[in-house]
Parts: structure tokens; sequence; C-alpha cells
């Protein structure tokens, strides 16, 4: 890769959360512990993994607000296969992750078939689904996860000790967050198809004249975002040790917001893996910074909102700045 | 001159109440400039979309290219045979780099499942290459300019393989030196065996590269001519099937000043802008495409504000920032592009009638006067003669010509001083477009000042009292229209 | 006169409200003794005009060719803030009539100011309506989280609690507030210059803007009307529930928009009738009140709204791809 193109775009949001990190380490010296990123990993993981799927979406220049409720449906059913089921890691992984698909399948069919728009559709289903969801269960909790499950989550790698003589490691959740980082750049840099995502998302009809087929390419990202969730309700499930179907109310929300911190457009087309990445990593700091310097946790949200805003306020300006200047006539 | 490509036999295509082609057919060989030419809907568009697979043609007919019947062609299929067009707005990615615009259409031919980066690169270094190009393979399309754009267009058609490319209207936003630039290329391919058919309204343009003319004329195949067996003069009656031939008006000289433009400049759109627009008169404002004549018109619309410069109407200076005061101060302008800037396709006649006075037509309580509403369309469809006469159809139902009546109507009933009309009859039909002239005419009798920006000079010639050339964002020459020709004309716009 | 009748029955809102009138006499077929019961017609009555407000003010700015995300939480906010100062005044000892006065003023300007935040960031910087309304969404329901630091706001003097439960002539509060603001708002989109301009902005905002039509200016004030009326559902759902929390009505987020496309608004803009959201409304309102009765669990109300939506649009495609 050349370097030039090693991501200009990406150094804005770099530089905020370096300077964001030292701001929080001035305040709170706690923040630049291993201890605290390692939490702070282990607190996103979910977050991080349905950010990418939202990604993929928000690149085809659609949108799902259905994610919160399809990461709930999928807990609740992981919850329930695990206890009635199989405990088996593998039989978890396969029973979430073919519901999840489905349920982003769903979606996809919706927009891609029947030319729903993505926001219409995806809240009709996130209104089926969570009601659903919520009718089945009632709201309770599920509780009484397998003890070889909830084993499963608290296993720890490259554990080490520390002063105090307490030992931790890399969560064994980031297993499944680092090859969906992989996989969704894989499919978004190297496979046809991934350049399908972007060449639809930029230009939808010289994408179809090109001889992509956009209905597939929507199918095939509602699903995938599916499946990734179901991967995300497998960690949250080994992470929480029970299920709560009420746990990812306005989760939505959070997802999208970060992937539009990660520099991704509403309007497709543009964004990147990278991005978002850095967009997760810079959510969680500023949630993980207000927290060490005492700030009551609501003010989270408005940090968030006030930062959403901004960003893309700035660029908006700088853009009609540019339109503004723009030379139109070569004036002799 | 080399062997035959494509053979177009007995083409028809027939809409609804319309037959868009009818029995045509020619030869376009490899290695020549194949200018299709052809009034607004004479049928090259739908020949083009016949050609890219876009429509079938009716029973009967045929394309084969190098001896292979091309049957049921879909877009892909056509792309696989190698027929490329380069449509106006090019079809490309902004967001994707120059290099996936390129070369990206090959991995999906192909039916890959992955794509190969140094593959592409190396297809879009050979197809840039080819054209003698040198661009940064990694740059976002969006960052470049429109002639960039188009060159990438035709560097991707390289790519595919491309063995019959169509042009169409690859000029009209290029500058000189672009236009200059594309037909190097396009005669570079030409030696290389492709075969380019090329669609244009500028005859200057179509003689200088091509081969061979094709004219179509409503629908029908007029005929086939080499380059040397045709004029301009002959060119064009082939083409309209009668010379051009506008009503002249007579020229007067108006004292009058209405509208006096002092030292208009903006950066990046035009320098010292000075004229007077008297009333009753009409001033052709013309130069080439790209000379800045709409940044001209819109800056005194308000839609492109100034960097320097005065603005006196009547005489009182007047300061426009924003188009609500143009309306207002009584400017009015009537934009080239109809469909996407002139009318609200989606909304009746009526609604896009009243929306420029919907204050004068409102109650002080901000309600709108339904009866008076209705009353104001009916009032000027009536003296413009819009048909279907019926305030409630849908502007996109109506034909060009009436479209543009609709447009003028809605600034008419401002009762502006100043109209400025931009192209306008861009796309109309002949006697449309005559009706306008007479409109426009009748307009600047009853006391109205009219700028007319066309690129057509036989239209200005018709109509204008004056002529203000432009070129490279500076008017060039101001001259009175009695007894001038095409040629005086453009020799200063060139 | 025949023709018109026929017109008005084959029209999109005539279709309509068919389905309305047949779901109603199915709900009262089905269940005569309850569904048709004085209790639940008034209930309903107190239900509907709450949602029908906020589908209202959604409608408005899906016609703009924008959505408003931040809805339920301009509502909410509002109503904290005005709640907070009404209750204080009470608690004072104030004048009842004087607290719910000021806190009525204070919530409308509360709105108002969420309004010119959405518009200010929508019309005059230009930023996508979904994400503009996003990032306030946040913001409102942060500001207001950090006000009651997630509990409700209580202590409202009692003469608030008559605006949602009281009635005139017998006609409930709400109800009466609900029709004026049908008529207000039909003026306004329908009959006004204003909402002429914004079907055309809504269609193609160049043309509008080419036309001599002050877009920015009129976005901007849709945003800020459409506060105002979220604030009028906010007042009647705290009176209603007699305290303010963030979390209120966030479930009409989705019915709002949902109303306004069954109602026949172009999602994308331009186009949209007020009668057709108000029968889009009263529909929605039958079927959760009549599942409601055949102790249909709640959640499972969700489920068939949502089916109802996806249902319609489905129906919308395939019957437009038959014409053409």
């Amino acid at each position: 890769m050349n370097i030039k193109s090693l991501k200009i775009k990406e150094l804005p949001i770099l530089l905020i959360l370096l300077l964001l990190s030292l701001i929080i380490t001035i305040a709170n010296p706690t923040f630049l512990t291993v201890e605290n990123f390692l939490d702070i990993l282990k607190s996103n993981l979910v977050l991080a993994m349905m950010a990418l799927g939202m990604l993929m979406v928000l690149l085809t220049g659609g949108i799902d607000v259905s994610v919160a409720s399809i990461i709930a449906a999928v807990t609740v059913i992981t919850g329930q296969s695990l206890i009635h089921f199989s405990s088996n890691i593998f039989v978890t992984i396969l029973v979430a992750c073919l519901s999840g698909t489905l349920m982003g399948l769903v979606n996809g069919l919706l927009i891609a078939k029947l030319k729903i728009p993505p926001i219409v559709a995806t809240l009709g289903t996130m209104s089926v689904i969570l009601g659903l969801v919520l009718y089945l269960t009632n709201g309770a909790w599920i509780t009484g996860i397998p003890d070889s499950f909830i084993e499963f989550g608290r296993i720890t790698l490259f554990s080490f000790e520390l002063v105090d003589g307490r030992t931790i490691g890399f969560p064994v959740q980031v297993l499944f967050l680092i090859p969906v980082i992989f996989l969704t750049w894989f499919i978004l840099k190297k496979t046809v198809i991934g350049r399908g995502i972007y060449a639809i998302g930029g230009n939808l009809e010289s994408a179809e004249r090109m001889g992509f087929k956009a209905d597939r390419i929507l199918i095939f990202v509602y699903s995938f975002e599916g499946f990734l969730i179901g991967l995300a309700a497998v960690v949250h499930t080994s992470i929480m040790r029970q299920v709560d179907p009420n746990a990812f109310l306005g989760f939505e929300m959070q997802v999208i917001a970060a992937v539009v911190l990660g520099g991704a457009s509403v309007l497709g087309g543009f964004g990147s893996v990278l991005g978002t990445v850095i967009g997760v990593s810079l959510f969680c700091v500023i949630n993980n910074g207000l927290i060490l310097m005492h700030i009551p946790v609501f003010w989270q949200k408005i940090v968030v909102g006030l930062i959403i805003i901004g960003s893309i306020s700035i660029d908006m300006i700088q853009k009609q700045r540019v339109e503004k200047n723009k030379i139109r006539v070569d004036v002799e | 001159m080399g062997r035959t490509l494509v053979e177009i036999e007995k083409i028809s295509k027939i809409f609804p109440g319309v037959k868009a082609l009818q029995n045509v057919g020619f030869n376009i060989n490899t290695g020549e400039i194949h200018a299709l030419i052809g009034e607004n809907g004479a049928g090259k568009s739908t020949l083009i979309k016949i050609l890219s697979g876009v429509y079938q043609p009716e029973a009967g007919g045929k394309i084969t290219m190098n001896g292979k019947v091309l049957e049921e062609l879909t877009p892909l299929e056509s792309l696989r045979n190698g027929i490329v067009v380069i449509y106006q707005d090019f079809s490309l990615f902004p967001n994707l780099s120059v290099m996936e615009n390129i070369a990206l259409g090959h991995s999906v031919e192909k039916n890959d499942t992955l794509v190969s980066w140094k593959a592409m690169e190396a297809i879009a270094a050979d197809a840039l290459d080819q054209l003698g190009l040198i661009l940064d393979f990694h740059v976002p399309l969006g960052e470049l300019s429109v002639a960039k754009q188009q060159l990438v267009a035709i560097a991707r058609a390289l790519a595919n393989n491309a063995k019959l490319l169509i042009l169409d209207e690859p000029t009209s936003s290029l500058s000189k030196g672009e236009v200059k630039k594309l037909f190097e290329i396009m005669l570079s391919l030409k030696k290389r065996g492709i075969a380019l058919l090329f669609i244009s309204h500028k005859l200057d343009e179509l003689f200088a590269v091509s081969d061979r003319f094709t004219v179509l004329r409503d629908g029908q195949y007029i005929g086939t001519y080499s380059e040397d067996e045709l004029d301009d003069d002959q060119l064009i009656s082939l083409m309209v099937g009668r010379k051009i031939e506008y009503t002249i008006y007579p020229k007067n000289k108006k004292e009058e000043p209405l509208l006096e433009i002092q030292n208009f400049s903006k950066k990046g759109n035009f320098q010292d802008i000075n004229f007077t627009l008297h009333k009753g008169e009409i001033l052709g404002l013309t130069g080439l495409v790209g000379a800045g004549r709409t940044e001209v018109a819109q800056a005194i619309f308000g839609l492109n504000p100034v960097d320097e410069g005065t603005m006196l109407l009547d005489g009182a200076p007047l300061v426009i920032n924003t188009p609500d005061e143009a309306v207002k101060a009584g400017i009015a302008y009537v934009p080239e592009n109809r469909l996407q800037e002139g009318l609200v396709l989606r909304k009746s006649i009526e609604d896009n009638i009243s929306l420029s006075v919907l204050d004068s037509i409102s109650a002080n309580n901000g309600l709108v006067d339904l009866t008076l509403k209705r009353s104001l369309t009916e009032k000027w469809m009536d003296q413009l003669g819009i048909r279907p006469n019926n305030p409630q159809m849908l502007a996109s139902k109506l034909s060009g010509g009436n479209q543009q009546r609709v447009v003028i109507s809605k600034w008419l009933a401002t009762e502006p001083r100043v109209l400025i009309v931009d192209e306008p009859t861009n796309g109309i039909d002949i006697g449309a477009k005559s009706e306008i002239h007479q409109l426009l005419r009748e307009l600047a009798a009853s006391g109205l000042g009219i700028l007319v920006i066309s690129s057509e000079l036989p239209e200005i010639l018709a109509i204008a009292d004056r002529v203000a050339v432009m070129r490279h964002g500076r008017i060039i020459t101001q001259m009175f229209c009695e007894g001038l020709n095409q040629e005086d004309i453009m020799s200063k716009a060139l | 006169m025949k023709s018109g009748v026929k017109k008005l029955i084959v029209s999109k809102e005539g279709i309509l409200f068919c389905i309305f009138l047949f779901v109603f006499f199915l709900m009262s077929l089905l269940s005569p003794g309850r569904f048709l019961s004085w209790y639940n017609l008034q209930s309903m009555a107190y239900q509907l005009p709450e949602f029908g407000i906020l589908a209202l003010s959604m409608m408005i700015v899906i016609v703009t060719g924008g959505i408003n995300l931040s809805l339920t939480y301009t509502a909410t906010l509002s109503m904290i803030v005005g709640g907070m100062v009404m209750a204080n005044i009470s608690a004072a000892g104030g004048n009842g009539i004087l607290a719910v006065l000021a806190g009525i003023v204070i919530m409308i300007g509360m709105a108002s100011l969420c309004g010119v935040f959405n518009g200010f960031v929508v019309a005059y910087i230009g930023v996508t309506p979904m994400l503009a309304t996003l990032g306030a969404m946040t913001l409102f329901e942060g500001i207001s989280l950090n006000i009651t630091k997630g509990g409700a706001i209580s202590g409202f003097p009692f003469e608030f609690l008559m605006i949602g439960s009281g009635t005139v002539l017998g006609i409930p509060i709400p109800m009466i507030l609900f029709i004026l603001i049908i008529v207000g708002t039909w003026l306004f989109l329908e009959r006004s210059k204003m909402g002429m301009s914004i079907y055309m902005i809504g269609c193609n905002p160049k043309v509008a803007l080419y036309s001599g039509v002050r877009v920015k200016r009129i976005i901007f004030q849709t945003y800020l009307i459409a506060s105002v009326l979220a604030a009028i559902a906010g007042v009647l759902m705290a009176s209603r529930y007699n305290s303010a929390k963030e979390s209120y009505g966030s479930s009409y987020l989705l019915q709002a928009v949902a109303a306004s496309v069954l109602g026949g608004t172009n999602i994308s803009g331009g186009e949209g009738k007020i009668a057709g959201t108000v029968i889009a409304v009263m529909i929605l309102q039958v079927i959760s009140s009549g599942l409601n009765i055949f102790g249909l669990n709640r959640y499972l109300t969700n489920v068939v709204m949502g089916g109802i939506l996806i249902v319609v649009l489905t129906i919308n495609f395939l019957t437009e791809k038959r014409s053409k």
C-alpha cells in the first residue's frame, strides 16, 4: 500500500483521539494503564463488531436502526439455546450467527427487493423484532447460563501478573473481534463485492451499468451485518453471563454514532474499516474519559451528540467553502 | 479507412405514440470517427440506447458486430462486445480512486471473487499510457476536474477493450484547450483502429475530426456522407430538411438604460464585466460554453454574488445577494437546465407558475388565495398558449416547449423589469422555438429588458438587438446586430 | 357532485378512511361490548392526541425532505425543563394557574430552542437531517438525563393535570387541542404560502431557490414549528403521566414516521396530506386499542404495528409495479 493513500482522511480523527487521550491522561493518569485499556476493550467489543456491520450498510447509502433489536433477539435465542439445547461453544456460535443472518436477510430483502427505503424498512423490522422479544421474554432476564460457557467467557489470553498480585490479560472475546475486523476489511478491500459496496454507494446507476447486481449486494450487506450481530451476541452473552432483553434499548444510535464519528457518510460511498475502528475507539475513550474524570455518566450523551453534529458541521462548512471558491471559468 | 465493424440494419423503435426510429441502417468502420447528427428528437439518443442494450429494437432490426449478430443485447452484453458509451455524466464513481474507476469493471466482468489491486494498477496504467495521460492513480475521482474525469471515462473504455466508443456530447463542459486535448486523444484512438461514434451539436467540432457523417431526422435515416462531400450549410439543411431560417426581427436602438452592470468581477468566474441593458431591448450574451455567461447571469440574479462591481437599476444602485432580493427588485432568471433548475416536475403547472408569486397571491394572514392562484395560472397559460389547457397537469408530462412556457410564465407573473433567459430554446422542437422567439420579442416590445444567453448564433441574430460576446470570463466585444452574420460573432468568441 | 364523491373515495385519503372504517367496525364486531364502551372510546380520545400531534410534527418535517429523529426527546426535554419550573413554583406555594402558565411557556420556549438548533444545523449548515437530528436526539437525551439524573420530575400543580384529563362540554381537552392543531397544520401546510413552498422545497430545493423562495429560512422555520408541536404533545404526556421523564413517548418516534408514511407522505419529501396522516394515526390507534382489549400483549401490538408498516409498503410497491 502506498503511504500517501494511507488515509490522510483518517488523520484528523486520529489526532482528535490522541489529543483527547492526552487530556484524559493529564486529568487522570489511570487512563494510561494496561488495566484500563483492557477494560475499555472488553466493554466495547460488541459496539465495535456491530459498527463494522453498520459501516457496510452506510457505505451502500443505507441505514439500519434495527440492529439493537436484532442483537436483543439473538442474545435471547443464544441464551435459550445454551440452556436448553447445547452449551457447546461452536453450536452456540452457529445458532447465533444463523439467527442474526436470517434477521439481516429479511432487512436486505425488504430493501433490495421491495425497494422500501432503509430507514422505514428497518424501523418496521425493529418494531416487529423488539416486540416479539419482549413478548416472549416478558422483559425478564435469562439466567442459568451453563458453567462451561461462563468459564469460556472468563478465559484470558497473554495473562500477566500486576504489581498488586492480580492477574489480567486479554479477554478471550478479542478472538472474535480481530477476525471480524480482518474479515470486514478483507471483504471491503479485496473482494469484488466489497468494491461493489463502495460503487453502489458512490453511483448506483453506474454500478449497475458496470454489471454489479445492486440487489444482491444489498442483501449480502444486511445479511453480513446480521451475521456480525450474531457473533456480537455470543460475545455479549459470554461477558455478561446472563441475558437482559432490554440491555440494548437505544443502542442503535450509539452504533451509528460511532461509525459516523469514524468518518463514514450516511449518504453512502465514503468510510473505511480503519476509520470505523478509530471512530469506535474515540467513542469508547470519550465514555471512559468521562468516567475517569468523574463527570456524571449523563454527560456522555451530550458530548457524543455535540461531537457528531460538530464534526459533520465542520465538514460541511469546509465543503461549502471549497464549492464557493471553485474556479468555474479560467479567466484570462 | 478500416473495415466494417458494426452493421446497423433496419433498426426501428416505437414508443407509445411515437416512432422514435424507423428502419435506420448504416455501417461504422474500424478506425473512423463517425459523426451521428440530428436535431433534438431526431432519434440519436434512442439509437445509442439500442446500441448499448438499454432499449430493445423492434423485431426485424439487426445489429452485427465483426460478423456476429448481436441478439437481445443487454447493457452488460453490449459492454462485453466492446460497445462503450461515454455519457454526459460519465457514469463514474466520485468516491473511488482513478485506478478503480478505470479498472474495476474488469473484475466484475470476469466474475472474480477477489480483486487484484496489482492487476488493476497495471490495467489503469496501461489505459492511461495509451491516452498519454499522467494522473495520480490513488486520488478519488471526485477531486478531479470535469475534463480529467472525462478522460478517465475514456481510459475506462479502453481498459474495457472498447471497439466502438460512443461519445455523447463530450465537449459540452470542456474549455477550448481541453477540447483540443480530447480531439488529439480521439484521433490517436482512431489510429489504433477503434471506431468512434461522435455526437455533438457543434458543427465546427464535428468537421474538425469526423470522417463520415450519418444524419438522422425525425427518427429516419437520411444518409451517410464522407467529410469532403459536405459543408456546414448542407449538413444543416440535411438535419432540418430545410435551412434554419428563424424569423429575423427588426433591430432597434434603445436609449433608456434599465440595468447597468459596472465592473463585475468574481475570482474564478469572470472579470471586468460592463454592459447596459436598455428598456425594450433584447441583449444577446454569447460565447462558447464555459466562457462565463451563466456565471454572470447568476451573479445578477443573486445566485453567485460578485467580489466587486456595481449594478444600477433605473439609475439607482442595487445590491443583490440572494435570488429573493433579485425577484423583489424585478429581475427574473430562466435557467438553462429546465428540468433540474426551472421546474418542479412532480408538481402541477399551477403550483409551478405560482411558486414565484406566493407573496402576492396570499392574504396578510399568510394563506394563499386559491381563486387568485387559479385565475393567475389560467391567465398566463392562456397568454402563452400552454397546452394541454389543464392547470393541474404535472409539469413532467408537458413537452419541452410547453415546459419552457411554464417557466417563463412563472417569471412573467412576477411582473419583472429585467428578464434573463439562459439558453431559452434548449431541447425544444423547431416550431416551438420560433414561438418562444416571438414571445420574447413581444415581451421586449412591452418594455422589458431581456438578456438572452445562447450558444446558438442564428438565434441571437434572429431576436437580439445587440450582442455581447464573452471569452474566458471577459466581454470581448459588444455589437449592434443589424447586418451582422454568424462569422462576425464566432470569430470573436473563438 | 357525484363524480366529486367518487373522486374523494378513490383518493389516497378516501381509501385510508375506508380502511379506518373497516378496522373500526371489525374491532366493534369482534368485541362490541368493550371496544365501543364509553370507557374505551374515551381512553382512545385521551391517547390519540399526543401521538397525533407528534405524527403531524414529524410529517411536516418529512415533507421538506427531512426527518426529525430528535422529535420525542424535544418533547421530553421541554417537558422536563418546564415541569421543573412548574413544580418549583408549586412547591414554593405559588399560584397553581400561574405555575401552569409559566411551565407551558417554558416548555414551548425550550422546544423552540431545540427547533432553532435543529433548524440551524440542517438549513444553514447543511448537515443531512438524519444525522443532525440523530446528534440532537443524543444531545437532548443527555441534557434531560443531566437534569433528572435518570429519575422523573413530578409534583405538578393540580391545575396542570386538568389539561390531560379535563373535558369541555364532555369533550376531552387533549382532543380539542388535537382538532385545533389539525386545522392549524392543515392551514399551514396545505393552504399557506409557506406550506406551498415547503412542498416545492421537498420536491426540488434548487428550483425553489431559483424561484426566489427563501429555502433556508423556510426549512429553519419548519423545524421550529415542528418542535413547538412536539412541546404541545409533551404537555399532554406530562399531564397524563403527572410527571416528566426523558423516555416518555420514545416509542412514538417510530410510530410517527410510520403514520406519516402510511398516510401517504413520501419519505423523500414533497408529498403528503394532513388528512392522510390523521387517518393513519386513527387507524393505528384503533388497532392498538383493539388489540389491547383482546388482551393481546402490548409488546405484540408493536409487532403488529411494524408488520402493518411493512405490509402497506409492500402493497405500495406491488401496485406501483403493476401500474408501470
